[in-house]
């Protein structure tokens, strides 16, 4: 481990030095960091430090499995009830349910809304977040008034459901990066849809509440991706053990 | 019949809840599981804060006011270590479940009422602190636990770091300490009769063990463990504990 | 307390779809049970089971009390089960839920009504003085599977189990501490075992070993059928669900005996195990005590 991202633990002194001291931009502090006013600034979460001097920014890297919104996260939820307005979403099990309005879709109005049934997967963004209010989600861009992908995924009705995967939310975080294989070292699903899976097709909506859905025409390639993405959680894969991963996969399900 | 074995933890041992941690030390072993935040019931819902909730399992019998008094022991420590306010109208669940503790050989114990000997402690603070560390709990800061027993033998009085139950039953009085990672004192707990002389002491052993000063920076940890081989670093372990957890976490990197 | 969410329309129909397909999630063969293991604690009675996910701990223990009136020769046999937080936030303290009684409920005709302990060897003095044997089940981790694995730990910390050694002499009953006389083993007559089969489609159709907690939420019907090694069948429970065709059943019961043959043999392996490890652990520690006089 470079000596630049210490591993720290909750309360632990922050080593001066490490802070970034940008003279222009403002200190932004990420995920696991707290102030406490005037100067410390103290990690909350035991994991390891990451500061970025060019943007000014610092954080803790580290994996959980409790799903805490955020605004503007990508979210797979399912609903649990209508209510006059707005639909109620489960984001984790166990947690207060989040709200999606029946106008938070593309093109919906009081007369065309969307018609979901409780316990369909729908794919969303998280509108509002704050810890004194239950969570805000939406299925179209406020800007654009698009969809842009957002909204219920597959059709259980008509047999083409696709499955949903739990992972843990730093793989799901690792899989949403914008170059997964490069900076996340996940190319699993690269893998799969090219050469060493034999091309499969499949579509995915990752959720960054640790939950992953899988579609496709063939049951079993739903299955082959989804035992892909939760085994190279849970053992940890490099891309090399993620390549024998899919080969010994594809092998054994033929 | 000393068990000083060093500590030994595993942590998310249970793939179905947050976080976990299975610790055992001087024959004690125990699982704990952390579930939160999530919804609280209503009885239980703070508008300002998390809801923390401990939970004590005994391995054998149904729990009693014995489980209930170290519930509300561990229940007021945790709260203070964790960032309540972060999550208000939630709860945060801590289950300890006990599942091997020293039997003292000399005695047939009654079980069906399980009555908890008051030497676990320090093994329920460190195991609820290893969950609460693996399900990435927000914290102010992390804590210590150790049980001191003071023996009177033969006119002579001692110290003993982590009593075995057979010691517990000698000891003259019995007190378990933890201590924050700031060196502040968050759990003081005493049986039997003792001076205020001995207490002092007490304090001190206990704060030996727990809040040696974390070597900050390039190795010297060797140093210390060098001049003091016999007693085990609380600290140290914890630190250890989750440096290797984060690692295996950020493999990737 | 929250309630357990129900598993998305798009999982329940996709776990019944890929079934027919003969898929499941996680890539096992319908009849195929996730590995299981076996192991025991430092203690007498401990034992830990693991069965993929699910992960079930048991602790035998015994005291002396007063035998029920009506059942002077016989001693007390219990087996307590409860599903802690742990398992799920959906359970709470001493508020039980259909899953624990009927996980109890088959425990207890499994182990006890099958007479697989022999209650008239712990009566000590009749009408006055027997052994109180209790079994506690705690389930640490719940993936499916519940009664299968809860069953493997009651039996092998009950077989692992030692009771402290006693005495009678003119009329004066002495039970030994353990570091007087070393504790015997409980009498022993046979050793039942679980297994539930799942039935998925829509008549039931698909039989399906060991689901895990997904599977148990979509599937249609179940039967848990109790059965030692010699093929000796101790209870069968179908409780409601879909009907079942009475060949299917023939066939699961059939099937089951060989999975009982298989835990049976893991059981009889770890436990040879562990006595061999304690022989030589006892000998050292024979040898410890004579040093601390």
């Amino acid at each position: 481990m470079a000596t630049g991202h210490p591993i720290v633990l909750p309360g632990e002194t922050i080593d001066p030095s490490l802070i970034p001291s940008h003279p222009k931009n403002p200190l932004r502090l990420g995920p696991g960091l707290r102030h406490i006013p005037p100067t410390d600034i103290v990690p909350t979460v035991a994991g390891q430090l990451i500061t970025n001097p060019a943007k000014n920014s610092m954080w803790i890297e580290y994996n959980s499995n409790r799903y805490i919104p955020t605004p503007s996260d990508l979210i797979l939820t399912q609903i649990l009830r209508s209510t006059t307005d707005a639909y109620l979403c489960l984001l984790s099990p166990h947690t207060a349910p989040a709200t999606l309005p029946h106008l938070a879709f593309e093109g919906a109005t009081k007369k065309t809304r969307p018609v979901l049934q409780p316990g369909q997967l729908v794919y969303a963004r998280v509108a509002l977040a704050n810890k004194h209010m239950d969570a805000e989600l939406e299925c179209v861009s406020a800007a654009t008034g698009k969809a842009d992908g957002l909204g219920p995924v597959g059709n259980p009705a008509a047999g083409s459901g696709g499955c949903a995967f739990d992972v843990s939310l730093g793989f799901a975080r690792r899989l949403l990066m914008a170059r997964s294989r490069a900076e996340g070292g996940v190319g699993v699903l690269e893998m799969l849809a090219g050469e060493e899976g034999g091309g499969l097709a499949f579509e995915t909506a990752v959720g960054r509440n640790g939950r992953v859905w899988v579609g496709s025409e063939s049951a079993r390639t739903v299955v082959l991706v989804g035992r892909a993405l939760q085994e190279t959680d849970r053992g940890g894969l490099g891309l090399e053990g993620q390549r024998r991963l899919v080969r010994r996969l594809v092998r054994e399900m033929r | 019949m000393t068990a000083t074995t060093a500590p030994k933890a595993a942590l998310g041992v249970l793939p179905r809840s947050d976080g976990s941690a299975k610790y055992s030390h001087a024959g004690y072993t125990l699982t704990a599981s952390v579930n939160g935040p999530i919804e609280a019931q209503r009885r239980d819902e703070h508008a300002y804060e998390a809801h923390v909730e401990v939970i004590v399992r005994p391995a054998a019998g149904v729990g009693g006011t014995r489980e209930r008094h170290l519930e509300s022991l561990l229940q007021s420590s945790l709260a203070q270590l964790i960032l309540v306010k972060n999550f208000p109208r939630s709860l945060i669940q801590v289950v300890l479940q006990i599942e091997d503790s020293p039997e003292n050989d000399y005695v047939n114990t009654k079980l069906v009422q399980a009555s908890l000997n008051f030497a676990i402690m320090p093994a329920l603070v460190q195991t609820a602190i290893l969950a609460l560390l693996s399900a990435g709990v927000p914290m102010r800061a992390t804590a210590t636990a150790t049980a001191v027993a003071v023996v009177h033998q033969d006119g002579a009085k001692k110290m003993v770091v982590d009593p075995s139950p057979r010691e517990v039953e000698t000891a003259s009085s019995v007190h378990v300490l933890a201590f924050t990672s700031h060196n502040g004192l968050l759990l003081a707990e005493s049986e039997g009769d003792f001076t205020v002389g001995e207490w002092d002491d007490v304090y001190e052993t206990a704060k030996e063990i727990c809040c040696r000063s974390t070597p900050a920076k390039e190795g010297t940890a060797m140093v210390l463990d060098d001049e003091e081989p016999s007693a085990t670093d609380m600290r140290q372990f914890l630190r250890s504990t989750m440096e290797s957890k984060v690692a295996a976490d950020l493999h990737w990197k | 307390m929250p309630r357990e969410a129900e598993p998305s329309l798009n999982e329940k129909q996709f776990v019944t779809q890929a079934l027919q397909e003969n898929l499941r999630l996680d890539g096992r063969q319908l009849d195929q049970y996730r590995p299981l293991e076996l192991t025991f604690g430092d203690q007498y009675g401990v034992a830990d089971v693991t069965l993929g996910k699910t992960r079930v701990l048991a602790k035998a223990t015994a005291e002396v009390t007063v035998p029920y009136i009506d059942r002077p020769l016989d001693g007390i046999f219990t087996i307590a089960t409860e599903l802690s937080p742990m398992t799920s936030p959906a359970f709470e303290v001493n508020r039980p839920t259909e899953t624990e009684v009927l996980l109890s409920r088959l425990l207890e005709k499994t182990v006890r009504r099958s007479g697989a302990l022999d209650t008239e060897s712990l009566c000590l003095v009749a009408g006055q003085k027997c052994w109180s044997v209790r079994v506690d089940v705690h389930v640490v981790s719940h993936d499916g599977g519940l009664t299968d694995a809860a069953c493997v730990a009651v039996v092998a910390a009950l077989r692992h189990f030692r009771k402290p050694d006693t005495s009678m002499e003119a009329g004066r009953l002495t039970v030994y501490t353990p570091a007087e006389r070393e504790p015997v083993p409980l009498s022993w007559l046979h050793s039942p075992l679980c297994v539930t089969w799942s039935f998925f489609g829509e008549d039931g159709e698909t039989a399906v070993l060991d689901a895990t907690w997904l599977e148990e939420q979509v599937r249609v019907a179940s039967c848990t059928v109790s059965l030692n090694k010699h093929g000796e069948i101790c209870q069968i429970a179908k409780l409601g669900g879909m009907p079942v065709d009475a060949v299917v059943l023939l066939q699961c019961t059939s099937v089951a005996l060989v999975k009982v043959k298989e835990f049976s043999d893991l059981l009889d392996r770890r436990l040879a195990e562990d006595l061999k490890k304690r022989e030589k652990g006892g000998f050292m520690a024979e040898l410890r005590a004579e040093n601390d006089r």
